[in-house]
């Protein structure tokens, strides 16, 4: 892959996103922000493409987005050249699952990249903060939006509004990592996730992220339908049937993604 | 009073028992346990006698390993099948039950059977209790409104992360993530749970109801909207109340 400032590695099912910029702390510059939207395009149209795993090289997870870029650009193009929205929607655009391996410190858009990953986990050294008030900004790839969503609204103001961040402790602690490694074992951990992940029925996981996320942003009534209709159309599909027959026979099913 | 088959309805002292009762099938949910919780869930709503429901399982093995996976794919057609569902949407009438409802939840409780369970207000386990969402390994996903109660309930963080994985949870686990409000041991879990009826039973019964409307109807509701419905429900209550409406129990 032509990737200047991304890794994109695929194996066998799993693609690995590496923020590939470690000596200025994987910050995303409108290039990488490309790059994503790119690469996201890309897991869209494989088939075969079953996880995405997001990560960054060297020792942080990413501190940010390149805010000296943005100054030559005019407030009508911004929605187009933010690189914080930009990275961040991509990722929450893919339909299957995505994890976060947080490596190392993740602020402001690296946060908000986070946010836009279904399952996160990070190692021990990680922070987490959205540092934008302290220089007179807000959050502006979602962190607002997604944030409140993820760990609720008290702890969510108190991060945004004060800009202090977090360590790992306190992030699992108020729900927004689901475990903490130690850093040598998070890829292993990884990998184990998406294993997991692998080994369910493929179209059921992505109907299952389609309903809990379209979900929240409905009625509890509205949602019931969502969730009815999305399983009936799974009834319809050949790993549905599979994945009865197997349990019935007490065997492991083999999905195939039909 | 017991014409069912795959559940026992018991009263007393103003609790209404419902006790899920195929415990050689780990009280897994089958049609004819569903068409009857579906007729004993209104008789408790109506019943004045009641103040609040105790869902528990029968048998040592669990509260509801979930849906009878045996009586999977009987419907003749998927247009049938969601026809039937509306039908007879027990689920929903399951959250438009006015009055509390606390589930005693010890061994597993998977699939339809924690979605049960997070129909309830309040959830009470002991501590060998096993929570999941198996259904994406078996080419599914929770329908008995797990996929929308669960994160409502819990962190959305963490919920998405256990529907995908299709991975169970202890009870410890389950408490940290907002799940259940109580583990005790098994031994403690029914009178743990009658110990919350009986509190919840000291309070004023129509607050409890308007209560538990309010926070129900305000999470679907912009949150100017939800402080509307909020004021309307306390002048109700205070009419009720300045009418000379018993709405505390007798002693």
């Amino acid at each position: 892959m032509p990737y200047k400032t991304i890794i994109f590695e695929k194996k066998e099912k799993v693609v690995w996103l590496s923020l590939n910029r470690p000596r200025i702390g994987n910050t995303i510059n409108l290039e990488m922000a490309n790059e994503l939207v790119d690469a996201c395009l890309a897991i869209k149209e494989d088939d075969e493409v079953r996880v995405v795993v997001v990560t960054g090289t060297g020792k942080v997870f990413c501190s940010g987005f390149d805010i000296a870029e943005l100054r030559s650009v005019a407030a009508d193009n911004l929605k187009q050249m933010n690189p914080a929205s930009l990275s961040s929607n991509a990722v929450a655009g893919l339909d299957c699952p995505v994890i976060a391996a947080i490596n190392g410190d993740a602020l402001g858009a690296g946060l908000e990249l986070a946010l836009s990953c279904d399952i996160r986990i990070c190692s021990q050294n990680a922070h987490f903060g959205f540092p934008e008030t302290s220089y007179g900004i807000i959050p502006s790839g979602g962190g607002t939006q997604r944030l409140p969503r993820i760990v609720g609204r008290g702890k969510a103001a108190e991060m945004i509004i004060t800009a202090e961040p977090i360590d790992a402790a306190e992030a699992y602690r108020v729900g927004l990592v689901s475990r903490v490694v130690p850093k040598q074992k998070l890829r292993e951990e990884s990998e184990k996730i998406a294993g997991k992940l692998i080994s369910r029925a493929p179209i059921a996981v992505r109907y299952a992220k389609e309903a809990v996320n379209k979900g929240l942003d409905m009625t509890l009534p509205q949602g019931l339908r969502l969730e009815a209709d999305l399983s009936f159309l799974l009834q319809t599909t050949k790993d549905r049937a599979e994945g009865i027959q197997a349990f019935l026979e007490k065997r492991k099913a083999q999905f195939k993604g039909e | 009073m017991n014409a069912f088959e795959t559940i026992i309805y018991e009263k007393k002292e103003g609790i209404a028992y419902i006790t899920l009762n195929r415990p050689r099938a780990l009280n897994a949910v089958n049609i004819r346990m569903r068409d009857e919780l579906y007729e004993v869930l209104p008789a408790l709503d109506d019943d004045p006698q009641v103040m609040i429901g105790i869902i528990k399982g029968a048998g040592d093995k669990g509260f509801s390993a979930g849906a009878d996976i045996t009586e999977f794919g009987t419907a003749p057609s998927q247009a049938i099948a969601r026809q039937v569902r509306w039908e007879r949407d027990l689920w929903g009438q399951f959250m438009g039950v006015s009055k509390p409802l606390i589930a005693a939840i010890h061994g597993f409780a998977l699939g339809a059977g924690i979605e049960m369970a997070m129909c309830c207000d309040i959830r009470i386990a002991s501590d060998d209790a096993r929570f999941g969402l198996p259904e994406v390994g078996i080419g599914m996903i929770p329908t008995a409104g797990g996929s929308q109660t669960m994160p409502r309930l819990v962190w959305p963080g963490m919920c998405i992360a256990n529907i995908l994985t299709g991975e169970t949870i202890g009870a410890v686990e389950a408490m940290r993530i907002g799940l259940i409000h109580r583990v005790v041991k098994r031994a403690d879990l029914m009178s743990a749970a009658e110990g919350m009826a009986k509190l919840i039973m000291s309070r004023g019964q129509l607050a409890v109801r308007y209560a538990k409307q309010a926070i129900n109807r305000g999470l679907d509701l912009s949150l100017e909207q939800g402080l509307e419905v909020e004021g309307e429900l306390f002048a109700l209550l205070l009419s009720t109340v300045g009418a000379g409406a018993t709405t505390y129990p007798r002693k």
